[in-house]
């Protein structure tokens, strides 16, 4: 009898106990988990770039400019600009009584020490090529700052909204210098608090954040869950309140589970594969256009991207400021048959197909193109790298002597929003290995002049003609195997709002909230 | 003429009773053994299917495919279902055996020569040779298998000949020790005494004499360690080092199956029951080897 009572006393203990437990979480503080597909290179906007490493460090800093949800324009740190007749010369006007993390004043010298290290070639930060134009950022005045350019580049005020632009705190610059990376101090919603290079990244609400009322929630953690099942079991789990990107696979039954929102927006990130054309027999291009015409680009999306991909209807994707739509490239492998026979390759020819990513998908996409080119008698041997290799076989090979890549499976997001930046770090002559990712060394002198062009304009109607004429001779040299425009599938807990994935792969989470 | 008859078969029968030849005295044991006899017809199956496999096979593994049918469950038309790059399974792992088989015997049977020769030498001369082999095979028993050949594979490069090459690797200790033990015991026993009395070299003693006395445990270990071989081959696989794409080896199948599991199991359930299976099937073997070949087995 009395081991019975003893039973029921401690089992209303252990009941007690329990409800207080489940009961606390509403008082607690708001805690958001955000699983991400990759490791975060760096901590340095300015020294990376991957996407998702800038879309993270978001948390911290902040640009002068930014783009809203719908990939608009708007101005953030910055209240206004002027810019000369000549387009040369940029004014920018701050917001006043920001500061940052380490109670630093937001003001125009932040601005200038913050340029003036990207623009030094001698910091070798990554970044540099997005910014070399600036020749020198001026102080007007506390709150003035004068950009002054080497030539006159209309798409600059997007250049200052890439999610690279940030502002760094000048007396954290001056404490750590290199190591700023690892102690990341910006003006952004979260104060940064640690990284575990390959568990996570947290930061805490910045108190004194500009804007009011915001940030809504108390800690953030992103967490790089590199394996597809994992991420997508931590968001079924409710380990994690966020999980970007989700396997295709896997869309069908994350959408039945009723905790869960899934949704699939368009991105502007194009998947391609550049042909090296220094090398035979991507020389021809009759081979490039026949490997074009190879490939069944519905099927890939269906067999690689569940269906949630659309085949590329230019060399921009459309949504990217003066984007040509020319279709998608046909299915045709009669038709690549006899491109290839007329080139000297009746029987094909043996190739090697590398992939600059090695996660699933890609693996499915490098598969199921190799089983394509079989169709038209060409040996493809596959191979996907993995970050470390990527970079050292194709991204920073010294020469185009050098290059041992051929068929390269890549893809670009056009994050600024404009034709520039989706043509001339791939295509133009000067962005070859190891400066950008011109992996096919194509070259054109014609389009190199063009793209030149369209940059010293402010024309919209002289931009959007040389632009077309740019595409036109691009599509029709075909330097890649054009392939899909991917969307992008993300999941939240549904007591989560405030957060999604915006056009070129980045996050948009200044309402981020938890209820 | 029945009693005649009967009393002819009984007198055959008699006479070869008699002469009993090692073969024969094994098949006697080895068949009173049903599972490993299952086991066995089982491998002989496989070994049919290895061979014939590229007849037998309904669809081409490589390069017929069907974008309608990704990830389609078990059909009359597919009767393992399709995976995602719209490919027969059955055919696959048809044609799959034949890699599998391949790599387990030929990785095992490097290692059984290599390990075999080192440990009769160990045996026969001790001393410092022996020493020196012990020990190298302890330096390589501490590693555990699976790290030992993705080092191996590491340095020599992706494929499935450097798979073989590495598993071999970690299969000479085991040889070289079993082999050796089974040395010391015999080079004392009194027909070797004999043979050297009678002025045999030492070549001779350790062919002829020695190594066909090791041969039943060199067989029944041979026999289980394919099965590991087989595990290791494909965890290679698996892990992207050995076979590569488009290739159907059941490792990379897996591999390759990782994505879609979740939604379409049956295209990783197949090419898993297949090496369940075939694993399975050279440890009962094994097993069954062991109770036929040993001697001390016998006496119950």
């Amino acid at each position: 009898m009395l081991k019975r009572y003893r039973y029921k006393s401690l089992l209303m203990t252990g009941l007690a106990v329990y409800m207080s437990l489940i009961a606390f979480p509403s008082y607690a503080t708001k805690e958001v988990t955000i699983a991400v597909y990759s490791n975060f290179s760096s901590l340095d906007p300015y020294d990376t770039n991957d996407t998702l490493s800038q879309a993270m460090a978001k948390s911290f800093y902040q640009g002068l400019f930014g783009f809203d949800q719908d990939s608009k324009l708007v101005n953030v740190l910055a209240d206004s600009y002027t810019v000369n007749e000549a387009g040369t010369e940029y004014t920018i006007f701050l917001r006043k009584g920001i500061k940052f993390h380490d109670e630093t004043d937001f003001n125009a010298d932040a601005v200038k020490a913050t340029f003036d290290r990207v623009t030094n070639p001698d910091n070798h930060l990554k970044r540099y090529n997005l910014f070399s134009r600036i020749i020198n950022t001026e102080v007007i005045n506390s709150y003035t700052v004068k950009f002054t350019l080497n030539q006159p580049f209309s798409a600059f005020i997007n250049t200052l909204a890439h999610p690279s632009a940030v502002i760094i705190s000048p007396t954290a610059l001056a404490k750590y210098g290199k190591d700023i990376a690892f102690h990341p101090v910006g003006t952004g919603p979260f104060v940064f608090t640690e990284w575990n290079a390959t568990d996570y990244v947290k930061g805490k609400k910045f108190d004194q954040y500009w804007k009011k009322g915001l940030p809504k929630i108390d800690t953030i953690i992103w967490r790089p869950i590199i394996e597809n099942n994992t991420r997508a079991a931590m968001i079924q789990t409710g380990e994690a309140q966020f999980a970007f990107s989700i396997p295709y696979e896997q869309a069908k039954l994350l959408e039945k589970n009723d905790k869960l929102v899934l949704v699939s927006t368009p991105s502007i990130i194009a998947r391609y594969i550049s042909l090296n054309v220094t090398k035979k027999p991507f020389d021809d291009v009759r081979v490039r256009q026949a490997l074009n015409y190879a490939i069944n680009k519905e099927a890939l999306a269906k067999v690689a991207f569940a269906g949630y991909a659309t085949p590329i209807r230019g060399v921009v994707p459309a949504g990217v400021d003066f984007a040509v739509d020319y279709g998608p490239w046909p299915y045709d492998p009669d038709k690549a048959r006899e491109l290839l026979a007329e080139a000297g390759y009746p029987t094909g020819f043996s190739t090697v197909l590398w992939s600059s990513y090695n996660h699933t998908t890609a693996q499915k996409v490098i598969q199921f193109i190799q089983q394509q080119l079989k169709q038209v008698g060409i040996n493809v041997a596959i191979e996907a790298m993995e970050v470390g290799q990527r970079v050292a076989r194709v991204e920073s090979v010294p020469s185009v002597d050098d290059a041992e890549v051929k068929m390269y499976y890549t893809g670009w997001s056009s994050s600024t929003m404009e034709s520039d930046w989706a043509i001339t770090p791939l295509l133009a002559t000067s962005s070859w290995p190891p400066k950008m990712y011109n992996t096919a060394y194509y070259s054109n002198p014609v389009v190199d002049e063009k793209l030149q062009q369209a940059l010293l304009t402010n024309d919209r109607e002289t931009k959007k003609i040389l632009y077309k004429e740019i595409q036109d001779q691009i599509w029709a040299d075909a330097p890649w195997i054009f392939l899909l425009g991917d969307k992008q599938l993300y999941v939240h807990s549904k007591n989560l709002t405030g957060m999604s994935v915006m056009i070129d792969g980045s996050f948009y989470f200044e309402d981020i909230d938890l209820h | 003429m029945h009693t005649n008859g009967s009393t002819t078969i009984d007198v055959t029968s008699a006479s070869q009773g008699q002469v009993r030849t090692p073969w024969r005295e094994f098949w006697r044991k080895f068949k009173r053994q049903k599972i490993a006899v299952v086991a066995a017809s089982f491998i002989l199956l496989l070994i049919v299917v290895a061979i014939f496999g590229r007849w037998l096979a309904p669809y081409d593994a490589e390069n017929d495919f069907d974008y309608m049918l990704i990830n389609e469950g078990p059909s009359m038309a597919h009767w393992f279902g399709v995976d995602a790059l719209g490919r027969d399974i059955f055919s696959r792992i048809l044609i799959g055996t034949q890699l599998s088989l391949t790599a387990g015997f030929f990785s095992v049977a490097l290692g059984a020569v290599v390990g075999t020769m080192m440990g009769l030498m160990a045996g026969f001369y001790g001393g410092w040779w022996d020493r020196i082999t012990m020990r190298i095979s302890d330096v390589l028993f501490a590693f555990p298998g699976m790290l030992l050949a993705i080092g191996v594979v590491a340095i020599m490069g992706n494929g499935m000949i450097n798979v073989i090459v590495a598993v071999s690797i970690f299969s000479i200790p085991a040889f070289a020790r079993l082999v050796r033990g089974n040395t010391l015991v015999l080079k004392n026993m009194t027909y070797i005494e004999a043979v050297k009395s009678i002025g045999a070299s030492n070549w001779t003693i350790i062919m002829r004499h020695i190594l066909p006395g090791t041969v039943s445990g060199i067989v029944v270990y041979f026999t289980m360690r394919i099965g590991t071989s087989i595990i290791t081959a494909a965890s290679l696989s698996f892990l992207g080092l050995g076979a590569q794409p488009p290739t159907p080896e059941w490792g990379a199948m897996l591999n390759e199956a990782q994505a879609d599991m979740m939604i379409a199991p049956h295209v990783a359930i197949f090419p898993s029951l297949a090496i369940f299976f075939t694993v399975l099937a050279f440890n009962l073997l094994g097993d069954g080897l062991r109770d036929a070949l040993d001697p001390k087995l016998d006496q119950k």
